[in-house]
């Protein structure tokens, strides 16, 4: 696949986007509700053949974002789909676990540290937080209160007295 | 000299517990037994159990899951020994200070077990090898 090629490709599931950015030649940004990324994650992956990098969470101002890292390695570009989660509440998408099993653990990392649900996830334990961490308490959430979790943080009090 | 210190002094076997470094630390632990600086050659060696060991040897800023492990680590080192904290997060949790998963600072962590712990400390991100020989000897020379 040449450039146009890939674009082309790509314009196929225009209708699942909200929009489509390319802010570099070779860095291409698209954008879906969370409803459509299971069918976008599975067009790009068995479809167009990208290689899956990884994937991030971030807790956004109204939203919560997912976003699924491509690479297309003949061209050297990095594709990346940004899934918005708008229900601050229950945050929920569905799992690219099943066709995609390379995203098991990154999957159970943002589940950890966000409490993003991923759905029909084969295995959702916990990965990286500690065994004694309370249950929902999510602490990359810009919410939480992080200075009343840390033991470190009662020895900077104890030496305020 | 109490008879216990005296022995302690004397070819101090070393076990290593990483409580959440990065493995800079480990890796310039390791380099102390590389023949260029041979720690052996004073009867300072590495062994696979705390109840062998004379010294505990601890990198890392001491996270909540790994605290629980250094604790029953160094309850397990007979006494009297010597505990080394490698590197700035073990000596102070350095950049990870008030971080969620921090539990330490690892000297109050050992203090909490025994209160007359004795504890060295050496600095750095991580500490050279000739710095961790060099609080060897001031430890060994102050008790």
């Amino acid at each position: 696949m040449n450039q146009q090629e890939l674009s082309d490709r790509l314009s196929e599931i225009n209708d699942k986007l909200i929009d489509t950015q390319q802010p570099l030649d070779d860095r291409i940004f698209l954008l879906c509700e969370s409803k459509n990324s299971y069918a976008v994650n599975k067009f790009l992956f068995e479809q167009l053949s990208l290689r899956f990098v990884i994937a991030t969470g971030i807790d956004s101002d109204d939203c919560f974002e997912v976003l699924y890292h491509y690479a297309y390695d003949q061209l050297g570009y990095i594709i990346t789909l940004r899934a918005f989660i708008r229900d601050r509440e229950n945050p929920a998408v569905e799992s690219i676990t099943p066709f995609l099993p390379g995203a098991e653990w990154i999957e159970r990392e943002i589940h950890d540290l966000l409490g993003i649900e991923f759905r029909n996830h084969p295995n959702m334990r916990r990965l990286i937080l500690a065994d004694d961490w309370p249950e929902g308490v999510y602490p990359l959430r810009k919410a939480c209160p992080l200075d009343k979790l840390g033991a470190s943080s009662e020895r900077s009090e104890g030496t305020k007295k | 000299m109490n008879w216990k210190i005296w022995s302690l002094k004397k070819s101090i076997w070393v076990f290593h517990v990483n409580a959440g470094a990065c493995n800079n630390c480990d890796i310039e632990i390791v380099n102390l037994l590389t023949p260029k600086f041979d720690v052996e050659r004073f009867g300072i060696k590495l062994v696979g159990s705390p109840r062998h060991a004379d010294a505990l040897l601890v990198t890392g800023v001491g996270t909540r899951q790994a605290v629980i492990r250094v604790r029953e680590v160094y309850r397990q080192i007979p006494k009297p020994c010597v505990v080394f904290l490698i590197g700035a997060c073990a000596c102070g949790t350095g950049i990870f200070h008030k971080g969620y998963h921090v539990a330490g600072p690892l000297d109050k962590i050992i203090r909490e077990v025994d209160p007359n712990a004795i504890i060295a400390y050496v600095p750095g991100c991580p500490p050279k090898p000739e710095a961790m020989i060099s609080g060897v000897v001031k430890a060994l020379s102050a008790i």
